[in-house]
């Protein structure tokens, strides 16, 4: 079980990684400037409960007892109270999570899902107008300035032709309406994803639809290819089947690498359209100097970004039998 | 005999040395064949002169200063004019004489940020492969490890501690988080280095480590860093124009990500085109343009890509 003992060996790389950035965010924390007490406890509470507050946190004892219970805090999920809220910050942030999630996991699928199928094209015509025009959109739509092209959106789709909501999730008139069924209720929220999707669907397929390009025409040369068409297989066959399979390979791989750089273009969306995401909410805790819920929305980014790594990893290992670590 | 070897290496030196040149020629002219490189480097240019045409307007009348000058008849947003070519922002501050300023900060933000990255990144890389063992697996962890952070997000954690950022401290960072995918790659040319024969040479000849590396490795791999210098400068300009966007900019830089900011918080993205328009397609151009030549120069290095396209 070759797999099993890499799939470990990456968790316990995880692990280690996520050590170091809690301990960096730790210091980070108590090095900043300012009174650390003042930073985690909200100056809204009664002096009694911002005492056990500090108790519980374990602001009133030295740096090494403060970081072994930081630890402890976070293994068990406890990450204070959000000054905003006044809410158990956890409460809030697995809230908000399933929302990013949607979100994200759509756009990425749908879009490393087209950029193979286009990137497929563009290397089969290669040099043909399908293929410049292709290969022109997708480095356009990969190099825009995301927010701009948030905001583009907004203003033609939702503000000029009205087709979609400008912001938000959810609407209200909707969701209060006790009649409105799952079906109403899950049109309302796919209506309110459509621009935010478009977003990162369009920034992130360029790049899946270039790798692919690429991948692919390297494929094509080699003498598995050759043999096919000496076999005679038709042509469609050779390339569903016989190319594109191996050249999705690096794309698998650059969807991974990439992933760390699309969730910040994944807080840059949340945030213009307000879609009650994990990245908003770190984005507003930062403006509202809300610093236990940014503590803790950063911590699950990063550990997102890690653990996708590793899935990402494992399947690379997964579809290709010649990869082993 | 060994003062014939040394001698021998050093005309290898300067043999190479003029390689370099005529490779540097030869390198250019395949690279102003490709259309990207020569769309790329035309806007490049464009772009230039815009930076350095945001002394001019200044100079001329005190309300086109960029980030205090405010046209004394104007206290709104209003649409181009004469006296304004583009319009005025919220505070009738002129929109040209800003995006002409933004030019200037992006150049400086992009370059800078990305030359750090590819310095650290190429110092890293070297190390890792040549000293290999021990010290290569801890740096290739750290890469790892520096490689899974999200640099925008870590930047507006760090402003949150300290306060508005300086736009130097935002250049320092990016460039302290983007060298891993760098140093990967100078890493892997760097072990394939240390196997040719000409560093075989010098090593019998008694060279040190250092001249080793210096003379006979960087050579080689800074073409290489160069490229990547181009693809970090995309990436630099991008960190920042976000970070201004979303509100953590330095306060006191006009940048095109700020002017962003300004239509958007102020709410004039849908009444004023003339205002949202501008400084976009400034990032997204400039992004375009510094992308191209990176792939341009990336067949000026790998010949196998160019072989590809004089076939087809």
């Amino acid at each position: 079980m070759d797999l099993w003992k890499f799939i470990v060996r990456r968790l316990i790389q995880v692990v280690v990684i996520f050590f170091v950035i809690l301990t960096a965010l730790f210091l980070l924390f108590r090095l900043a400037p300012g009174d650390p007490v003042e930073r985690m406890v909200d100056p809204t509470m009664t002096p009694e409960d911002a005492q056990r507050l500090v108790k519980v946190l374990g602001l009133h004892e030295p740096l090494h007892t403060q970081y072994g219970v930081y630890l402890k805090n976070f293994v068990q999920g406890r990450f204070g109270t959000s000054f905003h809220y006044g809410q158990p910050v956890e409460d809030i942030i697995w809230e908000k999570l399933p929302n990013t999630i949607l979100l994200f996991t759509t756009a990425i699928i749908l879009s490393a899902l087209t950029g193979i199928a286009l990137g497929k094209i563009a290397s089969w015509r290669k040099g043909s107008r399908v293929d410049t025009w292709l290969t022109i959109g997708s480095l356009a739509t990969h190099t825009v300035f995301l927010p701009w092209l948030a905001l583009i959106l907004i203003w033609i789709f939702a503000y000029r032709l009205g087709w979609f909501p400008i912001t938000g999730m959810i609407s209200e008139e909707v969701w209060l309406d006790p009649d409105a069924g799952i079906w109403v209720k899950t049109l309302d929220v796919a209506h309110h994803m459509v621009l935010p999707l478009g977003t990162l669907f369009l920034i992130h397929f360029g790049s899946t639809l270039l790798v692919m390009r690429s991948s692919m025409l390297e494929t094509l040369k080699e003498d598995y290819i050759l043999t096919a068409r000496a076999k005679g297989l038709t042509e469609k066959a050779i390339r569903n089947r016989h190319a594109a399979k191996n050249a999705a390979l690096p794309v698998v791989t650059g969807v991974g690498l990439s992933l760390a750089f699309s969730i910040n273009g994944g807080a840059l969306t949340e945030t213009v359209f307000t879609w009650p995401g994990i990245g908003r909410e770190l984005v507003f805790a930062v403006s509202q100097s809300d610093y236990p819920l940014a503590q803790a929305a950063f911590l699950l980014i990063a550990l997102v970004v890690l653990v996708s790594n590793v899935i990402v990893d494992v399947l690379y290992a997964y579809l290709d039998p010649r990869i082993r670590y | 005999m060994g003062r014939n070897a040394i001698d021998r290496t050093e005309v290898e030196y300067r043999i190479s040395r003029l390689h370099w040149l005529d490779h540097f020629r030869e390198g250019w002219s395949i690279f102003i064949k490709n259309p990207l490189g020569k769309i790329g480097l035309g806007l490049l240019v464009l772009f230039g002169l815009m930076a350095a045409c945001s002394y001019i307007p200044p100079l001329l009348d005190p309300m086109y200063r960029p980030m205090v000058g405010v046209d004394p008849e104007i206290a709104s947003s209003v649409g181009p004019s004469l006296r304004h070519w583009l319009g005025t922002d919220f505070m009738g501050r002129d929109i040209l004489s800003q995006l002409l300023a933004g030019a200037r900060v992006a150049f400086m933000v992009g370059v800078s940020a990305a030359f750090m990255t590819v310095v650290l990144g190429t110092a890293i890389g070297m190390s890792a492969g040549y000293m290999g063992k021990s010290l290569d697996t801890l740096l290739m962890r750290l890469a790892d490890m520096v490689m899974v952070m999200p640099t925008l997000l870590f930047v507006l954690m760090v402003s949150a501690l300290f306060g508005q950022l300086d736009i130097w401290v935002i250049v320092l960072i990016i460039g302290l988080f983007r060298w891993p995918g760098v140093s990967r790659v100078i890493r892997a040319q760097t072990l394939s280095l240390k196997q040719r024969p000409f560093v075989e040479a010098a090593r019998v000849a008694g060279a040190g480590h250092l001249r080793i590396i210096f003379r006979h490795i960087m050579p080689n791999v800074l073409p290489l860093a160069f490229l990547y210098m181009t693809f970090r400068v995309t990436s630099a300009i991008t960190i920042e124009a976000a970070l201004a966007f979303l509100g953590f900019g330095d306060p006191g830089t006009v940048s095109w990500g700020m002017m962003l900011q300004w239509v958007w918080r102020t709410g004039h993205m849908f009444k004023a085109p003339y205002w949202l328009l501008p400084p976009g397609i400034c990032i997204s151009l400039i992004t375009l343009s510094f992308y191209m030549v990176g792939r341009a120069m990336d067949e000026v290095l790998d010949p196998r890509l160019r072989k590809e396209e004089e076939a087809s």
